[in-house]
């Protein structure tokens, strides 16, 4: 456990001192920004009635978990492995008394951690922003809510990680990685509108299942089906990736 | 004499043709060993396995007891390295990369931290990031990194490599420091034939992935003028036998 630990910490002092938690931080900032100017502007403009305060957390996180989040969470995981990849820097870490399982657990660990502190401080500021910008009362169970689905939209961003991360293990190019990436993640969301009837097999349609959580009957057999699945699939891109990651010669 | 590193018919082979066959050695306790070889010989490929950065197809590799196969951490416990180029991470500074290696070592400390960038001479250049060092300051910091941890064995892939006089000489001494003072093992790989003549006690010579010949440099100085002679006559008569054979 203390070799994990070192592992770990030493995965968030890479991410940390690489500023990419500076750019995620500024990133994040911006979107609750342009978004809040843009309902502001609707509001004052055309008269119309935007959001309410706790209504514009769920707006931002409904646009950032499609867009801003799976992207970023690509950018960390190929960064984490392919970049190491290719700078041969993955030796540094490999000739040291740490077994592969631990370094590979560490790094989806790091990654994941960083994908919740996003998640938080977007919701904090988004949090911020509607209390400060629109007046509307909110109550405790609405705040709830909206602190469960953010915390619950980690897990499919998790699968994602583990996803990408196999990739970067397949393919040695972090741009290769990336823009297959890219390539599939639009290609599922193609494919889930084609065949909607098969939608619920796809990665891409379960980034957005806080919404389930937010339904007044709570379909607990669908949200338990959707969890099975995604965890399905955590498992299996877990071990393939952690299979050629333990196989690699570097 | 208790043996360090056991390595047991080690094979590995490449698409190229390349790679080691069947490779025993045994290193024993404060050997500076000496890993000679022409390019291409299959220095790397089994100080990569020694390391674990590579699986061999055969065979094993133990060091201390442990064997770098099965009970990896265990066996790399005590093991300090630089295989290739000594790698760093640009985006930390000097300081701060041997800090992310302490962590993997109980009882390595910051004062531990300085004490190796003294040994190197790097300690001046602690708070500057590595994208800005030239080769010898890089492969300073690697050699830094690889004797952090106080290791009881170290393994070397040509630790020379862009140093200038005053570094090899620098790198030489404090070799043999630690292998007087501490008892410490190395295997060295270089290409600097005179340095491994000045720096190592035993030698082995390998060629076209076979081990010729093991050797101590004392028995091979009574038998030749200098190791270069040895190497030469060695590898002209394998050369000579593997043609000749064809």
């Amino acid at each position: 456990m203390v070799v994990f630990q070192a592992a770990l910490l030493n995965e968030l002092e890479k991410l940390y001192k690489k500023k990419k938690v500076l750019v995620g931080i500024l990133l994040s900032l911006a979107v609750i920004v342009i978004g809040q100017l843009v309902i502001v502007g609707v509001r004052s403009g055309f008269g119309l009635r935007g959001t309410g305060s706790v209504e514009f957390p769920m707006l931002v996180l409904s646009v950032v978990v499609n867009t801003i989040l799976p992207l970023f969470t690509a950018l960390v995981t190929i960064d984490s492995f392919s970049g190491e990849f290719t700078q041969n820097s993955m030796r540094i870490t490999l000739t040291r008394p740490v077994s592969r399982f631990k370094v590979y657990t560490a790094k989806i660990m790091a990654i994941v951690l960083f994908i919740l502190g996003a998640l938080l401080l977007l919701l904090v500021f988004s949090l911020l922003a509607g209390f400060i910008f629109n007046t509307n009362s909110a109550t405790l169970d609405s705040l709830g809510r909206t602190v469960f689905s953010y915390l619950v939209s980690l897990f499919p961003m998790t699968v994602l990680a583990l996803a990408i991360a196999l990739l970067a293990n397949i393919l040695r190019s972090g741009i290769a990685v990336f823009f297959v990436s890219i390539l599939t993640f639009l290609g599922l969301t193609v494919l889930s509108v084609l065949f909607s009837q098969y939608s619920g097999l796809f990665l891409t349609t379960h980034l957005d299942w806080y919404n389930l959580f937010l339904v007044n009957s709570f379909p607990l057999l669908k949200i338990l089906r959707q969890f099975l699945i995604m965890l399905g699939y955590g498992i299996m891109f877990f071990t393939a990736g952690f299979y050629i990651f333990d196989k690699k010669e570097f | 004499m208790e043996k360090v590193i056991e390595i047991k018919n080690l094979t590995k082979s490449y698409g190229n043709g390349r790679g080691i066959s069947d490779i025993n050695l045994d290193i024993y306790k404060g050997d500076i060993f000496g890993f000679l070889g022409p390019n291409g010989a299959g220095k790397t490929t089994a100080m990569k396995i020694m390391t674990g950065l590579v699986r061999p197809e055969h065979g094993d590799v133990k060091i201390l007891g442990y064997s770098v196969t099965e009970q990896y951490e265990k066996a790399m416990a005590k093991v300090g390295c630089l295989i290739e180029i000594a790698e760093s991470y640009h985006y930390l500074s000097a300081y701060d990369n041997l800090k992310q290696l302490a962590r993997y070592y109980p009882g390595i400390d910051h004062s531990r931290i300085e004490e190796v960038l003294e040994l190197t001479g790097m300690l001046r250049f602690k708070h500057e990031k590595p994208k800005k060092f030239s080769l010898g300051m890089k492969q300073r910091l690697g050699l830094a990194a690889a004797v952090l941890s106080r290791p009881k064995v170290v393994i070397l892939d040509e630790p020379l490599n862009g140093l200038d006089v005053e570094g090899m000489i620098d790198i030489r001494k404090m070799i043999q420091n630690l292998a007087e003072k501490e008892e410490t093992t190395f295997f060295i790989s270089s290409h600097l034939i005179h340095d491994v003549e000045l720096t190592c006690n035993r030698i082995g010579v390998i060629y076209n992935g076979k081990i010729l010949n093991v050797e101590s440099t004392s028995t091979i100085l009574k038998n030749y003028a200098t190791l270069e002679n040895y190497f030469v006559s060695e590898v002209e008569r394998n050369g000579r036998i593997s043609s000749s054979a064809s």
